[in-house]
């Protein structure tokens, strides 16, 4: 049994979004190097919550320690190094959902009240008062689209949902961390990702092919030929979201077999 | 002399019956009744949502008896007959159980960080229809029944096979070491959501 029962496999994760770390305008000099704001287990989420913690400025109270418990699992912090809290992907999120990414509010509105619904009758408690183990069944049912058709009330395919997270929490994770996440560049660094850099010279490509190079922990707008005033902003409000990765769980066959379209019926 | 013929063909018959009968058996035999319960599945029965997504989604326990004689090893596998592209649409696939082993308890791992109970240790998950290696349960769509075989297979070897086999996979893995089998068959519907999807 090597398959791993997380939502999104390091393996896969690494796998695929090596392909942003390449892409993204990369650097690192405005991450918020603030302190995770919750913590990765439910003991520990609810020790985080008797502190205080940063604020959430578009998502609630509950939304948020909701966002902050899944991205917790997505990218879980392990021996590989910090995860998604760490990152602060959630914040990104967040910040995001002021900005780029505001038309997408409702949808993480009514999303979140499906997944809080769905949780309480399948599991009989929050998403955040649950263990690790359930709470890792609980996204894989809202991954393949399981959850739909429960009565919690997700608009079309539970599994939009969590493709809408999924993919917002990877930009929080290894987008540039001049959009809000990938604080202390955590993400670059688990990809091993060396930063963008203006000039390449031939020992730093010789070290790069040796996987010697050490990062720069620069992000991209620290760099003059990057200019932030046509970066859509950034702090303002006005941010884009990161380079988006392929999506590992775009394979059909991990989607519920109602839900693939070609299916009279389901299992 | 007709009728002396016929006597006699009749009593060479009747005495190569039973050696032929045996040959027989031996060539077309059915693979031994291998008796399988559960304490919260029943053939024919809805299943509970403990099951399902609908609930927390977790692998049902399951009893075996009248085992073949040299039983090395189980494996189980639960498909829906009624779904896939093309059929079955599988749920759970796990072998690797010692043969010693008297059933499966309720919810298996699905964290392979968490090792198996000590009663089936060794016990690996290949791939359901998700591709992972875990049990999911039934959510056919609303108003419609389906049927979920959850079939046991008795083994006369520890083929020790490698983690991630599909069903069709371990299948063939298995031909030829099959003693005996047997299920037990429940079903499940989900029931109109309170809430509008």
């Amino acid at each position: 049994m090597s398959e791993t029962p997380r939502v999104i496999s390091r393996r896969d994760l690494l796998r695929t979004a090596s392909a942003v770390g390449a892409a993204a305008v990369a650097g690192g000099g405005e991450a918020a190097a603030q302190a995770p704001a919750a913590a990765a287990t439910p003991a520990a989420a609810a020790a985080a919550a008797a502190r205080p913690r940063e604020a959430y400025e578009t998502l609630t109270a509950r939304e948020a320690d909701m966002l902050e418990a899944i991205v917790a699992r997505l990218i879980p912090s392990d021996a590989n190094g910090p995860g998604a809290i760490e990152a602060r992907a959630a914040h990104y999120i967040d910040r995001s959902l002021a900005g780029a990414l505001h038309a997408e509010i409702d949808a993480y509105r009514a999303g979140f009240a499906a997944f809080d619904r769905y949780c309480r009758m399948s599991r009989g408690k929050p998403f955040v008062e649950l263990p690790p183990g359930d709470q890792d069944s609980v996204l894989i049912d809202v991954e393949s689209g399981a959850a739909t058709g429960t009565g919690a009330g997700f608009a079309g395919s539970s599994a939009a949902f969590f493709t809408m997270v999924k993919q917002h929490t990877w930009q929080g994770m290894f987008g540039d961390p001049y959009y809000g996440g990938n604080a202390d560049f955590v993400g670059w660094d688990l990809l091993g990702y060396p930063g963008v850099r203006t000039m390449v010279t031939a020992a730093d490509q010789q070290r790069l092919e040796r996987n010697q190079l050490p990062p720069n922990h620069r992000s991209a707008y620290d760099f003059d030929g990057f200019n932030k005033a046509t970066a859509r902003g950034g702090h303002d409000h006005d941010h884009g979201p990161g380079p988006m990765p392929d999506d590992p769980t775009d394979d059909l066959a991990q989607v519920h077999p109602y839900e693939q379209g070609e299916l009279t019926h389901g299992d | 002399m007709t009728h002396f013929l016929s006597l006699l063909l009749l009593g060479s018959a009747l005495l190569a019956g039973p050696v032929a009968a045996s040959v027989f058996a031996q060539a077309v035999a059915p693979a031994a009744k291998l008796v399988v319960d559960s304490p919260r599945l029943k053939s024919g029965e809805p299943m509970h949502k403990d099951f399902t997504p609908d609930g927390r989604n977790v692998s049902p326990a399951m009893t075996w008896s009248n085992v073949p004689e040299g039983t090395k090893a189980f494996a189980v596998v639960c498909a829906d007959f009624g779904a896939g592209l093309p059929p079955p649409w599988v749920h759970w696939v796990i072998y690797n159980i010692p043969g010693t082993a008297k059933g499966l308890p309720e919810a298996v791992p699905i964290d392979p960080a968490v090792p198996m109970p000590a009663a089936i240790a060794g016990a690996t998950q290949g791939l359901n229809g998700w591709k992972r290696a875990i049990y999911r349960g039934p959510a056919p769509p609303v108003g419609t029944t389906h049927v979920y075989y959850f079939t046991v297979y008795a083994l006369d070897a520890d083929l020790k096979l490698k983690p991630n086999l599909t069903r069709a996979e371990l299948l063939d893995a298995m031909k030829g070491h099959i003693l005996g089998q047997g299920d037990v068959v429940p079903v499940y519907e989900r029931r109109v959501p309170r809430t509008a999807e």
